[in-house]
């Protein structure tokens, strides 16, 4: 299968093609795809042609994972119904798939933006958006979501103000790490400076629902690098002795050549590690937006009737590793199915994407401003404490 | 008569049942605690819902306290010992620097949770258990307090719990020799006659000639030297150790001029050698002598439990000396 082994995107049929990282401009259909600095994302071509459903699995495919969405973009069980999956995948058509699209574009839009802005310490997280935006939509209003550093976009899902996210990203107002900014006003947490704090802050704050007899779940987003920290271990054991309306969700990289055993996936896996500690858990293809919403929605769902804790893996591909393919991408994915539905158009893309830059660029504008008008730039050290 | 810990159980028990947004956590709470200091509140029905045993998670218990804060509770945490909050010095500077991870979190700060602390020598532990951690604490930024009179027992729990008063995480430093002492339960102080934050003057008057400043096991021991030297000598409980009470104890060192700093624990990179720098800062025009620290063992080894705190006698001898010099 040329298209999804590939090492780059390539264009099939010419359908249109853009550059992600150039700002926005007419649509141009000849220009090659193959050049230096081509998206992962959203620069992917339209595929018109037909591919086959029983594709082989790549390198970057996950083993053990839920599936809805092949790597084509179809629905898993609409090509193979099958009877163990029936009772829990009946809820592809409840999601708007249309909103959640824009919003992990959106996602995009901003990672590409920090990623310009040189922050310190910063790390992409482009390819783990399926993750953020349905933590971000299907926790309701009043239930808090607990980000980790990588998970901005869960604040730009909820609703949060752009000027309000430039301000602490640019640390004219301290909130956490580098690339994090809370809005508790739309219920995310500030991230923590220590690493991994948050998670027993979120045990906290979930053991305070269900003593509230609030049926709210509280959600926290990890990667699998903090499950080898005592945070992770004792956030689990609180939630698991207290059985609290906790739902962590984790994104565990892929490695095509295995994880390294730094990474913290040792054994058998996240989840696998989870249910053996007495969680409900769920292990899904991250690059399957609908899978990993899913997935969120009932472990929130549980976790509300006090059903008790819950974790939900999702095998996430980052979309920095260049040659990653395509169908790696949740974006991608979901606008392949999108698109098979009729539902994506190049101009639908245009349209959010113009959207949300202007957005972007203008919060940003606004607060290096600000930024300029306090004498420090981004970057410069500030002097020393005036004693 | 009643024992110290019988009083704080008693007294947690009506915290509890006074603010229905607090709570009372820790390893074994469900069956009294290490301590005993839940046994009071088990006993209310009423109270069932509130004492929470936890898991042994000593990095995580004072975030999972912050997050019950953060939601509109009121923690109070009963751990087994000072030297748990080791494990959980992020959390407790994180929580300590408030206005980051609370900023904004509507009418709660993370911060305010109440750590009750047992510490120091009493239990005939040894080693490290009877170590003092009270500097490592102050470094955190939280605020600490330590018991340093058995009739102000309950009275000291109560303000260290009235979270509203004061933001940030509170410790309240147990001294183990003091929580197995029997007391009068007629000779109570029912609420503190002083700020939690204020020092607090023992013993002396006007015409002392030396003053000792110390606080939790150690200001009996600092009462006993000053009678045994038979000079007029002031001491002075510090009592809040972060924040100090800088005003008050800046005028007492300016009242003698001849300064001890008695202390459990290691005598380096502590809160005594932060008073003595204040003393030099801010009293160096009135002090007469140098400022003489004792303190106990740099490092302690079971079963010497003694080492952890200075004699009488070595207190004593650090009097004579300032007053002599």
């Amino acid at each position: 299968m040329p298209f999804l082994t590939c090492a780059q995107p390539q264009v099939i049929d010419g359908g249109p093609t853009r550059d992600s990282l150039t700002p926005l401009g007419p649509v141009d259909t000849t220009a090659s795809p193959r050049r230096e600095g081509v998206s992962p994302c959203l620069g992917h071509p339209r595929v018109t042609g037909e591919v086959p459903h029983a594709m082989e699995a790549t390198p970057w495919d996950p083993d053990d994972v839920e599936l809805r969405l092949d790597a084509d973009g179809r629905l898993t069980d609409e090509a193979e119904p099958a009877a163990g999956q029936r009772e829990h995948s009946t809820n592809a058509s409840s999601l708007d798939l249309r909103a959640l699209y824009k919003a992990m574009v959106r996602a995009r839009c901003l990672d590409l933006a920090l990623a310009r802005l040189g922050l310190p310490m910063w790390a992409p997280s482009a390819g783990e958006e399926a993750v953020t935006v349905a933590c971000g939509t299907l926790a309701a209003p009043e239930e808090w979501i607990f980000p980790g550093s990588r998970d901005i976009a869960v604040s730009l899902t909820r609703g949060a103000d752009l000027d309000d996210l430039f301000v602490q990203l640019l640390g004219l107002r301290r909130a956490g790490p580098p690339g994090t900014a809370g809005a508790p006003d739309r219920r995310v947490a500030q991230v923590p400076e220590t690493l991994g704090l948050h998670l027993p802050l979120a045990a906290g704050h979930a053991h305070a629902e269900k003593l509230a007899g609030s049926r709210r779940a509280t959600v926290a987003l990890l990667g699998e690098g903090l499950c080898s920290t005592g945070y992770y271990r004792e956030a689990l054991s609180l939630a698991v002795a207290c059985d609290l309306p906790l739902v962590l969700v984790c994104k565990s990289q892929v490695w095509p050549d295995g994880a390294p055993m730094e990474a913290g996936v040792f054994g058998d896996g996240v989840s696998v590690r989870a249910r053996s500690m007495g969680l409900w858990s769920r292990r899904v293809d991250g690059a399957d937006p609908i899978a990993v919403a899913q997935a969120v929605e009932r472990a929130l769902t549980r976790a509300r009737q006090g059903h008790g804790p819950a974790l939900v893996e999702a095998v996430v591909t980052q979309m920095l590793h260049k040659d990653a393919p395509a169908h790696r991408d949740p974006i991608e994915r979901l606008r392949r199915h999108l698109d098979h539905t009729g539902v994506w158009t190049a101009t639908f893309q245009d349209v959010i994407e113009a959207e949300i830059r202007g957005h972007i660029s203008r919060a940003q504008e606004r607060a290096q401003e600000r930024a300029q008008e306090r004498g420090h730039e981004l970057g410069e050290l500030e002097g020393g404490r005036d004693a | 008569m009643t024992t110290v810990l019988d009083i704080l159980s008693t007294t947690l028990a009506a915290l509890l049942r006074e603010d229905p947004r607090r709570l009372l956590l820790g390893e074994d709470c469900r069956d009294g605690g290490m301590l005993g200091l839940s046994r009071a509140a088990l006993d209310d029905p009423e109270l069932e819902g509130r004492v929470l045993g936890t898991p042994l998670t000593p990095a995580s218990a004072v975030a999972h306290a912050g997050g019950l804060a953060l939601a509109g509770r009121r923690p109070i945490i009963a751990l087994p010992s000072a030297a748990a909050l080791l494990e959980g010095l992020a959390a407790l500077r994180e929580l300590a620097r408030g206005g980051q991870l609370a900023a904004g979190h509507g009418e709660h700060a993370t911060g305010d949770v109440l750590l009750l602390a047992p510490t120091g020598y009493g239990f005939g532990l040894g080693g490290d258990h009877a170590a003092s951690f009270e500097s490592t604490l102050a470094l955190a930024g939280a605020r600490v307090i330590a018991l340093g009179d058995t009739s102000e027992a309950a009275a000291l729990l109560r303000a260290a719990a009235d979270l509203d008063a004061h933001s940030g995480p509170v410790v309240l430093l147990l001294p183990r020799s003091l929580l197995l002492e029997t007391v009068d339960p007629d000779a109570l102080y029912e609420s503190l006659p002083r700020e939690l934050h204020a020092a607090r003057p023992v013993r002396g008057g006007a015409d002392a000639v030396a003053t000792v400043f110390c606080w939790g096991d150690t200001v009996a021991r600092a009462i006993a030297a000053a009678e045994r030297t038979g000079f007029d000598v002031a001491v002075v409980d510090v009592a809040s150790l972060a924040p100090l009470d800088t005003p008050a104890l800046i005028r007492a060192a300016r009242e003698t001029g001849k300064l001890v700093i008695a202390h459990s624990g290691a005598p380096r990179h502590g809160v005594a050698a932060e008073l003595a720098a204040l003393f030099a800062d801010e009293a160096i025009l009135y002090l007469d002598a140098p400022i003489v620290r004792v303190a106990g063992a740099r490092e302690l080894r079971y079963p010497a439990e003694a080492d952890a705190c200075p004699s009488v006698h070595a207190i004593a001898d650090a009097i004579t000396r300032v007053v002599t010099y």
